[in-house]
């Protein structure tokens, strides 16, 4: 089975606090450490244990600056055979600029595959449509929010998709598809350092992604960036006992967990 | 490899003897130590209890090292990647941000928001002395009092020193006993390319941890490397610092594994407490090189084994209240985070010396 | 795309789960209004509790949920949609996972733009607000064309849902089979037995201060009432009062869940970088000092034990 798995190179902004660069044009990322993409890892360790039992390889391909090379040697590290770079210096915000640069790439460099795996989101954008989108110019079938894996047969895949409220969905996928892998559908093993090293030996292969974009403007664009409204603290609840539990109850509807 | 003593042991027992974890819990090391030279399996929990106290590897007569032999088998475990979740948490965070707390690198030097004066960048400095903060005493709301209590008393000396700010990365010594050897190497090579780079002459560190992987496992850095009670110690000696009140409570002191068995530092903080006292404090029944390990080293800070055990803390705690101490003192961070818990719950406080020095200055 | 003149409407997605009409659609029809009339809702047929005095037209589509929200299935509807009614100018979903996968699939098959977690809508500029870090900053993003897709984060627009005099109509789009890349096989629920809090929507979590193993089984019961799942911080597993698998913290586990509803912790360093990037953060402490409200974003200083009951009371009562 062959698994083509996108990683992607993501700034670590928990816990920073992050500046808005002149009028609203950027968001100051100059000083923060990278990492790969949480989902990611999900999605390149259910790839490999796919392949560590069924035979096969696992191929992962990064959109990026030459910086996101770290992605790729550590998806090699978790057991990847190959890492491919699409060199990118400009970040393309619209996923549907991404996703038609992918296609085309696929297209062009007759990429084989009988399933590719992505992040259901990426931490910094969080737009969950980059699988999606690619899937439907790919027309090949798409699950989103993947939690599990229950069988894998030649020509299929019976998957649960991960819901609400502990509730999953079973579905029936036929292969090649896309899916998109949801966080705790397995443990990421742990990749050491001499790991990294000795996936630092594979050669990365390293593509121009100007070679594969569509001339075509992007569909969305983002005219400014905004800081949200300032939160002072926690907002304290008052009022007696029974006003506190209604405001509670309130919070707990609105948040979708209590109905 | 550093298993490579194993042939060598007769089976003494002396280890687990010694071991704060046996007995008590399914960890046995004369036992691993036995499976090793037979090349046997060794469970996969097990050598996560270690607490890298180094008890074992002190009374050894046939210097076997086992707590080498621990550090391998973690090793083997992390290069296959199957470690505890927490460990792994850690040592991924200590790879992105340099601390194992999943604390942003870019607030090491929040703490020094504490205190009331400036606290130059080592490059800033003449003398080129350098403060070495420690992980936890960087970001712990708790244990941020630390570095900022030594700054005031060798400030009030008028001792000139730097830190490295956002610079200063993990020291490495509890990344080396988790058996992260090659994270162990980056965060080396990254703070000696610093102090090589600053031209540091001097390093006063805040954690026996970090004091223990300088003076030993950092090579011949050919400055020196102390704990800041040797250098307070020093300073009352000659005066630089003051004390004009005196310590009121009953307070009993805690040797930390790292300062005391391991690196021969038992007095210097006893000094500090005496002066502090007007009278010398107490002493728990297993102190100086036989003190009980509070089993926060050795990764033990980010991984918690199941077991139902009476813990060490508590165990010092009992015999605290015992004897009539109000305070447990000890001069290790982690020593503070683990009894400082069990020790509130019965009335008793756990104090870092700094902490008891800065309120009688 | 269709040369049909476009009526201009707004086309919302239900999210209709077990037959129930999720609340969250308030949110897209909310957004619907704000973007325009008039707003059609589409139905899978299997649908009920849908108020259609909110809506200008109710579309119902002869296919049951499973099929509804299989997005190959999706795309064959919004064609026949676009076919039979014109193109409308929005298409929306709930963001949510069978709302964004919908979204995604229909934005890559039809060539749409597409937003999603809209969280807000700046009418000046006809922009869209959408959360970039995790809420740490939001980019105003504008759409290059029409019909555009977006996804709707729960809880920002219901209160801009409008009441008709009287209710919409309700037209039948014929039925749907299942395509054939992808089937619905049935729901499951997640596996019992050994609990995985890091799984949980809605963690409700005990400290110490509780103050003594007697008072666990009325936190059982609070969180059965709410659905949550219980954890704990660490002292309460070292005490024995709960099983190691609840412990959330630095020597425990790591959760990320909708909710977490901290009862009784006083929010020691360790034990936060356990939760701290729980979506909401709701903290329960008498000790109005307690470090945990500085992480949390709502706050009750109460006796906790007193509060847990009156919770169970109110909420058996509803």
């Amino acid at each position: 089975m062959e698994i083509v798995v996108f990683t992607k190179r993501v700034p670590v902004t928990q816990e920073e606090e992050l500046r808005i660069l002149g009028d609203g044009q950027s968001v100051d990322l100059s000083k923060l450490p990278h990492r790969m993409n949480d989902w990611d890892n999900y999605a390149v360790e259910e790839a490999v244990k796919l392949i560590e039992k069924g035979g096969g390889g696992v191929t992962s391909v990064a959109i990026g600056d030459s910086e996101s090379d770290e992605v790729l040697r550590r998806a090699i590290a978790m057991g990847a055979r190959d890492g491919f770079l699409l060199e990118a210096n400009e970040v393309l915000q619209d996923p549907f600029a991404r996703a038609t640069l992918t296609y085309n790439f696929l297209k062009k460099e007759n990429m084989p595959f009988d399933a590719i795996f992505t992040g259901v989101q990426a931490e910094d954008e969080q737009f969950a449509c980059f699988g999606g989108i690619l899937a439907a110019l790919l027309k090949i079938p798409y699950a989103a929010q993947v939690i599990g894996i229950d069988a894998v047969e030649k020509d299929h895949f019976v998957v649960r998709r991960e819901l609400e409220g502990g509730l999953q969905e079973r579905v029936k996928v036929s292969l090649p598809c896309l899916l998109s892998i949801q966080s705790g559908i397995n443990e990421p093993r742990y990749v050491s350092i001499m790991g990294v090293r000795k996936a630092s030996k594979v050669e990365r292969k390293v593509f121009k992604a100007s070679n594969y974009t569509d001339s075509g403007k992007s569909l969305v664009e983002i005219t400014k960036w905004v800081y949200p409204p300032k939160k002072e603290g926690a907002a304290m609840l008052a009022g007696d006992v029974g006003e506190i539990c209604s405001k509670l109850f309130a919070i707990l509807k609105e948040k979708g967990v209590y109905q | 490899m550093n298993s490579e003593r194993v042939l060598a042991c007769m089976q003494c027992g002396k280890c687990t003897g010694s071991c704060p974890e046996a007995g008590k819990t399914p960890f046995n090391i004369r036992m691993i130590v036995r499976k090793k030279q037979f090349q046997r399996a060794i469970e996969e929990d097990l050598p996560w209890y270690c607490t890298s106290c180094s008890t074992c590897t002190i009374r050894c007569p046939r210097d076997v090292k086992p707590s080498e032999v621990i550090i391998d088998l973690r090793s083997a475990l992390i290069e296959d990647g199957r470690i505890p979740a927490s460990i792994q948490k850690a040592l991924e965070s200590t790879f992105v941000q340099k601390n194992p707390w999943g604390k942003p690198r870019s607030k090491r030097a929040e703490w020094t928001g504490k205190v009331d004066f400036e606290i130059p960048h080592i490059s800033e400095t003449k003398e080129r002395r350098l403060l070495f903060t420690c992980c936890i005493q960087a970001y712990d709301p708790r244990c941020m009092v630390i570095p900022a209590n030594v700054s005031r008393l060798l400030h009030s000396a008028g001792m000139e020193f730097g830190i490295l700010g956002e610079e200063e990365a993990c020291c490495g010594n509890e990344i080396r006993r988790m058996g992260e050897a090659g994270l162990f190497e980056e965060l080396r090579e990254e703070n000696l390319a610093n102090f090589k780079e600053y031209g540091v002459n001097e390093i006063i560190t805040l954690s026996p941890h970090c004091m223990n992987t300088f003076r030993k496992e950092y090579g011949d850095l050919g400055i020196r490397v102390s704990h800041y009670s040797e250098v307070v110690q020093g300073l009352l000696e000659r005066g630089a610092v003051k004390l004009e009140s005196r310590y009121e409570k009953k307070v009993v002191y805690h040797d930390p594994c790292f300062l005391g068995k391991q690196n021969a530092i038992f007095d210097e903080p006893r000094t500090l407490l005496a002066k502090a006292l007007g009278t010398n404090s107490l002493e728990f029944s297993r102190m100086r090189d036989n003190s009980l390990c509070c089993e926060g080293g050795g990764g033990r800070m980010f991984f918690d084994v199941e077991t139902t055990y009476q813990r060490n803390s508590e165990s010092r705690v009992k015999e605290a209240l015992e004897m009539g101490a109000e305070v447990i003192a000890t001069s290790c961070p982690f020593c503070v985070m683990n009894l400082e818990d069990p020790a509130t719950e019965k009335g008793l406080s756990v104090k870092e010396v700094s902490e008891i020095l800065v309120e009688v200055i | 795309m269709s040369d049909v003149l476009s009526a201009s409407y707004v086309l919302v997605v239900a999210e209709v789960r077990r037959g129930l009409f999720e609340e969250r659609n308030l949110d897209t029809i909310g957004l619907g209004r704000l973007l325009g009339s008039p707003v059609y809702l589409l139905l899978p047929d299997n649908a009920s509790g849908v108020d259609a005095s909110i809506v200008d037209k109710v579309i119902r589509v002869g296919a049951d949920e499973g099929n509804f929200q299989n997005p190959l299935t999706m795309v064959s509807i919004l064609t026949k949609v676009f076919e039979t009614r014109g193109q409308p100018d929005f298409i929306l979903f709930t963001h949510s996972s069978s709302g964004a996968e919908c979204a995604a699939y229909a934005a890559g098959h039809f060539s749409l733009p597409v937003i999603t977690d809209v969280s807000g809508f700046d009418r000046p500029t006809g922009t869209f607000s959408k959360s970039y870090y995790s809420d740490k900053v939001f980019a105003q993003f504008k759409s290059a064309s029409s019909p555009s897709i977006l996804t709707v984060r729960s809880g920002s627009f219901r209160d801009q849902v409008t009441r008709n005099q009287a209710t919409a109509d309700t037209e039948s789009l014929g039925a749907f089979t299942a395509q054939g890349g992808r089937t619905f096989l049935d729901y499951v629920e997640e596996a019992g037995g050994a609990v995985d809090i890091t799984k949980a929507d809605f963690l409700l979590s005990v400290g110490r201060g509780i103050g003594s193993k007697d008072e666990i089984p009325r936190y059982e019961e609070l969180a059965q009432t709410m659905k949550a799942v219980l954890s704990c911080s660490r002292p309460v597993v070292d005490k024995l009062w709960l099983p190691k698998e609840r412990q959330v913290g630095t020597s425990g586990k790591t959760v990320k869940p909708k909710v977490y509803l901290a009862m009784a912790i006083s929010g020691a360093f360790q034990h936060i970088a356990g939760m701290k990037d729980a979506d909401c953060i709701i903290a329960i402490n008498k000790d109005p000092e307690a470090p945990i409200f500085q992480y949390a974003h709502f706050g009750i200083v109460a006796d906790v034990n007193k509060l847990r009951d009156k919770l169970i009371e109110t909420a058996k009562a509803s």
